[in-house]
């Protein structure tokens, strides 16, 4: 869609901090804020401003977040799942559906290229945390052109937070311990005709477990999902279908017999491009028309019945044209229909303009005004008596407004910069009410806006190269209404954990194969009370990473170090629990590549 | 009448200026922002670990919203359960969401600066404290919060900062009330217990327990020497020499109303409680009601404030009713004071969650 903003994660940033989850790479590149419970627990992402439930993460185009809680834990996506990495700033609904109201993350999987490449290493960090994952990807000529090709990956990380010392400035680092591992197995059919078949499971395991030693007091939440997708398109027509299995094992004390639940999603998709003729004078109109029908089927032990059911069905119609080279536009549908209740009607427009296109200096200016939309979770409908099966989806518009411009030869590099106002009033706004024993309601209304500053600036002069990536958002998020007397003590306040202020910066030279980067993460308070009564502190972490590579024949040893939080800064999370404070990592990765 | 009320008045002034005589013979005044006023106990959200102690000088009506952390710099980390001061010591029962992480907090009493803590194995899940002497008792839930059916008192001797003893007391020990060489022990109304704990403070030794129609509930000791405890829908007025159950007032609860916040006035003759209830939608209703403790049967037609509260205390100096409100656990609350004959005062806003009063 044209109007909107994405960002692309590119690939040397991944491979830097390849041992580690995608919320770490999110904070260093983005000014998504992230609600964290401690190191290797719940992580859920504030994105523009927004909730947990408001940011759609998709992988290969699916939304992955769990049905039951409508939001991803970003410590259980590590960086070993996925090969691409991209962020969609703001409301996407038209296109990508419920859940896209602050932005989405995009996650894909590429087909591999090179015959042979196989890749394996380990990561040792303090406080005994280990992180492990080997992958091997291939590709083959098959008869008659068709080429298969495929990455297998696999991935085992051992949090076990030993800290040395149990408290940091008297607050508790928390005993806590996470094993997660997982297996990617993607696999790609292609013919020279335009036609592709591809294959793609994803299972993955995470076990968090608090207070281990107290054999009582200790929580086990284990979080396994088994995805499998297979998509096969030919020309202009692609079908995709799905099985996402969601599996959450809950239990405090003994934990042999934990609470289960497990959802199951099936997923079908099917979309076709058009290109339709305007006459001799105009460009072509490109329309992409398609739908989604979903099935989803939970047993969950809170639930006031088992199992649930729920069908969920989408129609779009995308369109994108480009009357002249400056401008390119486009209107986008949707509706979605759900079981019991439907979402509103979706529309989008995008309108993008070269306001100066020069051979080294582009100016563009970006626009959308869309609706967005969040259906109600399995959790927010079906839990026994908190839950509302007449909860109604939440709804938004997005308007934002943004200026990119992009110089080829600036500082003796490229250098791309870009501002962004958004202003995203949702309405229906459900949630857990804490005045009235946590039921679910569609009481808030909210009103996010901001403004979000970037900057990228890359230069390469012989064996040498520089680069900058920085960013400053600032984001006003309030509840815009008043519901009882003790409510007016909340209006106009910042909701809880989103900062208003967030800046981030990346900035490395490398020489060769050897690298150096400094990364710096900062957040304002964050006000942890609806009121604004509480609060915990702004802080600024501060990451140094040193990488170099040596070669010999086709096999190359990557070793880098960090140190993490250099200035020992103190911090709380959610708990109140402090943060680690300085600590180190190392990492060994051997590849080869047969080309 | 009058001239009686009016010589009890003069008597209590030329004793006040007697005991303010002698304190300030033997000991110098005590120094510190906290010396005069009410202390307020919030409970904070559970899974936030925000909870405070508040305090308000009682001619004003805002309060200083978290003291420990004004005095220290640093929070304390938990819910706040309980409070109490014993000469210039103060104790507070903090209560964090992870196991292994409660604590009894000491704090010089005037400027609440950190005087140290007691932790686990020997504190798990604090509830309520009483001083006797050099010795203060904690009930403890211990680690089994999924059933209530341990639990423990301990005894913390207040100069060495130790826990001494651990003297069992079965189905989450939870309400203490002290009197003349007795503890008594209720329970919390999740647990399985009908009966009330009785632990001499000399041995500190359990004696056998006051059996009870429902979880039992100490309220205190009235103006004529007996215990009264609420089990269950009914109040029980006990005989503290032969622990036999005198009289029983039953509570209106229609079965699916839940009495609390049981609070003596100062002249220990009357006795306020919270009746509440929560409807379909999950919202709270209730009243707080008030009875003599001469009462054959605890009126229920009209409350004396058509309001609940999660905390109910009477200020011995003033005789205002103190009752906490919590709008949710996830804002402020408030103080509301009121006269005892329910008219309201005023309200102060507080810490998160406040359900518990200390008058100093």
């Amino acid at each position: 869609m044209s109007g909107l903003k994405i960002q692309r994660i590119d690939s040397a940033s991944l491979s830097q901090i390849r041992y580690q989850n995608i919320g770490d790479v999110l904070s260093a590149y983005t000014p998504i804020a992230f609600k964290n419970y401690g190191p290797g627990q719940l992580s859920t992402a504030s994105f523009r401003g927004t909730s947990a439930n408001h940011t759609a993460v998709l992988w290969n185009g699916l939304n992955i977040n769990a049905p039951t809680l409508g939001q991803t834990d970003f410590s259980t996506i590590p960086v070993a799942g996925f090969d691409q990495l991209s962020v969609q700033y703001g409301s996407a609904a038209s296109i990508v559906g419920s859940d896209a109201v602050g932005g989405s993350i995009l996650l894909a999987s590429n087909a591999p290229a090179n015959p042979l490449q196989v890749s394996a290493g380990r990561q040792r960090e303090s406080f005994n945390n280990k992180h492990t994952r080997a992958d091997i990807r291939y590709s083959v000529p098959l008869r008659g052109h068709w080429a298969l090709s495929g990455k297998t990956a696999l991935y085992d990380n051992r949090v076990n937070n030993d800290f040395p010392n149990p408290t940091r400035r008297t607050y508790a680092l928390l005993p806590t311990e996470t094993f997660q591992k997982g297996v990617v197995q993607d696999l790609f059919l292609r013919s020279p005709a335009d036609q592709e078949i591809s294959a793609h499971v994803w299972l993955t395991d995470n076990k968090l477990v608090l207070t281990p030693e107290d054999e009582q007091g200790r929580e086990m939440t284990r979080t396994t999902a088994y995805r499998t997708m297979l998509r096969y398109q030919i020309r202009t027509l692609t079908l995709r279908t799905a099985w996402v299995r969601d599996i959450i094992d809950y239990a405090k004390g003994d934990l042999s017999r934990p609470d289960h639940s497990v959802t199951d999603k099936f997923a079908s998709r099917i979309e076709k491009d058009f290109t339709v003729n305007l006459g001799r004078h105009l460009n072509p109109l490109s329309l992409k028309a398609g739908g989604e029908w979903t099935h989803y089927r939970s047993r969950v032990p809170g639930y006031a019945q088992m199992p649930v059911s729920e069908n969920r069905t989408d129609f779009f119609l995308l369109s994108r044209w480009q009357p002249t080279s400056r401008i390119t536009t486009s209107i986008n549908l949707r509706q979605g229909l759900v079981t019991g209740f439907n979402p509103p009607f979706t529309p989008s427009v995008g309108l993008e303009y070269g306001l100066i296109q020069k051979t080294r200096y582009h100016l563009v200016l970006k626009g959308s005004y869309g609706r967005s939309y969040r259906v109600p979770t399995l959790n927010e409908r079906y839990w026994k008596d908190l839950g509302n099966p007449n909860v109604r989806p939440e709804t938004g518009w997005n308007k934002e407004l943004g200026l990119e411009q992009a110089f080829s030869e600036a500082l003796g590099g490229t250098l791309r910069t870009s501002a962004t106002f958004y202003h995203n009033r949702i309405r229906d706004w459900t949630y857990w009410n804490p005045a009235t024993s946590y039921r679910v309601e569609n009481l808030q209304q909210v009103l996010a806006r901001g403004i979000e500053l970037q900057l990228h600036y890359l230069r390469r002069s012989g064996p040498w190269q520089t680069g900058l990536d920085a960013g400053y958002a600032f984001n006003r998020s309030s509840q815009e209404k008043a519901y009882d007397n003790y409510s007016q003590d909340i209006v106009g306040k910042q909701l809880v954990f989103v900062p208003e202020h967030t800046a981030n910066a990346n900035a490395f030279v490398q020489f060769k194969s050897t690298r150096f980067t400094g990364q710096l993460q900062a957040a304002s308070k964050r006000y942890t009370t609806f009121d604004n009564s509480q609060f915990l502190d702004g802080y600024g972490l501060v990451n140094l990473l040193a990488e170099t590579a040596f070669a010999v024949e086709k096999c190359r040893f990557v070793i880098q170090g960090q140190v993490r939080n250099v200035t020992d800064t103190f911090y709380l999370n959610v708990r109140n629990n402090a943060m680690p404070g300085r600590s180190f990592a190392l990492s060994l990765t051997f590849s080869y590549d047969s080309q | 009448m009058k001239m009686k009320k009016q010589l009890a008045s003069s008597l209590a002034i030329a004793l006040s200026t007697l005991v303010v005589w002698s304190c300030n013979q033997s000991d110098p005044a005590p120094k510190g922002d906290y010396i005069s006023g009410v202390f307020v106990m919030n409970e904070g959200n559970f899974s936030q670990n925000n909870g405070a102690v508040s305090y308000f000088a009682r001619e004003n009506n805002t309060a200083t919203a978290d003291i420990f952390s004004a005095a220290n710099g640093t929070t304390l980390k938990g819910g706040v359960q309980d409070y109490a001061a014993s000469e210039e010591q103060g104790i507070i029962l903090v209560d964090n969401m992870s196991a292994g992480q409660d604590k009894v907090q000491f704090v010089q009493r005037y400027t609440f600066k950190d005087e140290g803590t007691i932790g686990a194995p020997d504190i798990e899940n604090p509830r309520e404290v009483v001083i006797v002497g050099r010795k203060a008792y904690v009930s403890c839930w211990g680690t089994d919060v999924a059933k209530y059916s341990t639990g423990y008192v301990a005894v913390i001797d207040l100069t060495t900062k130790k826990v001494t003893k651990k003297i069992n007391v079965a189905d989450g020990p939870e309400n203490l009330v002290y009197n003349n060489g007795k503890l008594y022990v209720g329970t919390t109304q999740w647990g399985a217990g009908n009966k009330l704990a009785i632990i001499n403070t000399s041995s500190d030794e359990a004696g056998s327990p006051i059996a009870t129609p429902g979880t039992a509930n100490p309220v205190g000791i009235d103006a004529n020497g007996k215990l009264w405890v609420n089990a269950g829908d009914k109040v029980l007025r006990i005989n503290t020499e032969t622990n036999a159950t005198e009289a029983s007032l039953a509570i209106a609860t229609g079965g699916t109303k839940t009495p609390g916040n049981f609070t003596f006035s100062n002249d220990l003759k009357s006795i306020f409680f919270v009746l509440s209830w929560y409807d379909a939608a999950g919202k709270e209703h209730g009243g707080t009601y008030k009875f003599s403790i001469s009462d054959i049967q605890i009126a229920m037609v009209t409350p004396l404030i058509a309001r609940p509260f999660a905390g109910l205390a009477v200020d011995p100096s003033q005789g205002l009713l103190y009752a906490g409100v919590s709008p949710s656990y996830t804002q402020a609350g408030y103080a509301v004071r009121y006269r005892t004959d329910g008219s309201l005062v005023d309200s102060i806003k507080v810490g998160i969650a406040p359900t518990g009063f200390f008058f100093q």
